[in-house]
């Protein structure tokens, strides 16, 4: 770093750098920091308890939490085990240059693309609608599976190409077979970009409202099955704030609950990656 | 392989909660259950009424969806919901459905308080709407360019203000385009050069709790709750659900409830007006 200070175009260039980096802070400080100002006070045992009364304008947002949990659980669970595979198939199965393998990565970038309201439409017509789902739980956990896939699978695809090849070469010459070599070798080694891809899709999936007003729904109740529609926290945030007269107390309340929410997860979730990797390639 | 077993487990785990969620939203088709979709002025107040139904009738579900009264309209056309929340009048071609009346509502034209102008004209309005008036000191302001702030297409706020100025959205320039009546009121507050239009029940909650907005009178009738009651204020409309010709008798009878006294006072908690006053 010192070398750095070495000339006058240096020092600029460091300035300008750090300058930057002072700034990305003070966005995030500015933004995490007006919503627990205004929303700290609202949080309480007794908001995160009971159920919203008179819009949401009184009251907690306990079936909201588990609403969104239930969404969460739904979408993973699907993702998963469905992206895995994926990334599988496109970084073991297929050289980077197969045909089919490039069409299928090349579909997955347009969906990444894709506005989170277009995911809602095409959630509201196929499950809501042709597959009678109604407004439910699943219906929108299904709807945010298909939104985090394409985020999920690319990670967990760069996760597997960042092992390197002696560690398959090595284990051929052991005579492990390919599926020994995947499970005990290439999973874990890869269990980085999968988290990755997990923390990604976690925080679209939490932060998503458009793709959630058409399928899971508005209905502020606690759910008492997966049929049942319920309301994410997100969208009950931009309810509470753009459509219920003197909701901003509780919106801000809310938000800092998200925001300690995702928090939360990440640091979970790179904790389980971190002790996974040590562990099986220990064991391993 | 031993470490492997723990994400089985939990796949195990969470598939068999589905399965538990699927069996028992079997159970659930015995209890009735009304979808409510649409109008999102009307969403939350609809809510706060089905929760008072709910607890009057065990067992049954008020399930109450938002995304604007187009919407309301598209599911109960496609038999997704069973009564569809609308804050504008059918079209001529959307008489494929039954409407019924259950609050009223005006729209009010809101600035910015510090903004010095205290009434505008109707022809002043259209002018300064459709971009042949720019600057605030051609109405009686200060020296400033004028933000225009509009609805998005499907709102009913949009069409009542069209109907009444007899505009057409195409001519309309304007600035910035929202969506809900609170997003309307923050912009207008955070821009003090901004015009809009919102429904008057929440710009007066919003500008009796310090939010920096001001009401402008129509015809020099002040825009107020008490002046839509009365029926003098002019730019007003009818909230409506609309259903098929065939509803249940459930559906019937919650529209009995939302028209009847015994749900007066909610519908004055959210800033309108009851039908039959």
């Amino acid at each position: 770093m010192h070398k750095s200070f070495g000339s006058n175009t240096d020092w600029v260039a460091c300035l300008l750098m750090w300058g930057i980096g002072s700034v990305i802070l003070g966005i995030f400080s500015l933004v995490v920091g007006d919503v627990v100002w205004h929303g700290l006070a609202g949080v309480s045992w007794e908001f995160l308890s009971t159920a919203p009364r008179d819009a949401g304008r009184a009251g907690g947002i306990i079936p909201i939490l588990i609403s969104t949990g239930l969404l969460l659980s739904i979408c993973l669970v699907v993702a998963i085990p469905i992206g895995l595979g994926a990334a599988i198939f496109l970084a073991e199965c297929t050289s980077e240059h197969h045909a089919f393998g490039r069409v299928v990565r090349i579909s997955l970038d347009v969906l990444t693309a894709v506005p989170s309201i277009v995911f809602g439409l095409f959630g509201y017509a196929f499950f809501s609608h042709m597959l009678g789902m109604g407004f439910s739980l699943v219906s929108g956990g299904l709807t945010l599976a298909c939104m985090v896939l394409p985020i999920l699978i690319r990670a967990t695809e760069e996760g597997f190409r960042t092992v390197p090849n002696e560690y398959r070469l090595g284990a051929a010459a052991l005579g492990l077979s390919r599926m020994t070599t995947l499970m005990t070798l290439l999973l874990p080694a890869a269990m980085p970009g999968l988290m990755v891809g997990v923390i990604l899709g976690t925080g679209r999936a939490m932060a998503e409202t458009a793709a959630l007003i058409y399928t899971s729904g508005y209905v502020d109740r606690m759910p008492e099955s997966l049929m049942d529609s319920g309301r994410a926290l997100s969208l009950h945030i931009f309810d509470l704030s753009m459509n219920v007269p003197g909701g901003n107390a509780n919106a801000y309340a809310s938000a800092v609950v998200l925001i300690g929410l995702l928090l939360v997860m990440n640091t979970l979730a790179s904790w389980v990656a971190g002790h996974w990797l040590k562990r099986r390639m220990f064991w391993a | 392989m031993i470490m492997l077993s723990w994400p089985y487990h939990t796949l195990a785990c969470f598939l068999f909660l589905l399965m538990m969620g699927c069996e028992s939203s079997d159970r659930m088709q015995n209890s009735a259950k009304l979808v409510i979709t649409g109008s999102s002025t009307l969403a939350p107040l609809v809510a706060d009424i089905g929760k008072r139904f709910e607890s009057i009738h065990t067992g049954v579900r008020i399930d109450v969806q938002t995304g604007g009264s187009s919407r309301g309209l598209a599911d109960v056309r496609q038999g997704l919901a069973d009564i569809g929340m609308m804050s504008r009048p059918l079209h001529a071609t959307e008489q494929d459905v039954m409407s019924r009346p259950i609050a009223r509502d005006g729209i009010s034209m809101i600035v910015h308080q510090s903004n010095p102008v205290q009434a505008l004209r109707n022809e002043q309005i259209i002018k300064l709407y459709t971009g042949k008036i720019h600057n605030w000191k051609e109405v009686g302001g200060e020296d400033a360019p004028i933000t225009v702030i509009n609805k998005a297409e499907g709102r009913g706020t949009l069409l009542l203000f069209l109907t009444y100025f007899q505009l057409q959205n195409i001519h309309i320039r304007a600035h910035v385009v929202v969506g809900d009546n609170e997003q309307g009121i923050k912009t207008v507050a955070g821009n003090p050069h901004s015009i809009a239009y919102v429904s008057i029940g929440t710009a007066e909650f919003d500008a009796n709790h310090g939010v920096p907005i001001k009401l402008l009178p129509i015809r020099d009738i002040p825009a107020s709750l008490d002046n839509l009651q009365n029926g003098t204020f002019p730019l007003s409309r009818s909230l409506l659900f609309v259903t098929n010709f065939t509803s249940t008798t459930l559906a019937k009878d919650f529209i009995n409830f939302v028209q009847s006294a015994a749900v007066y006072d909610l519908i004055a908690q959210h800033y309108f007006v009851p039908i039959s006053s």
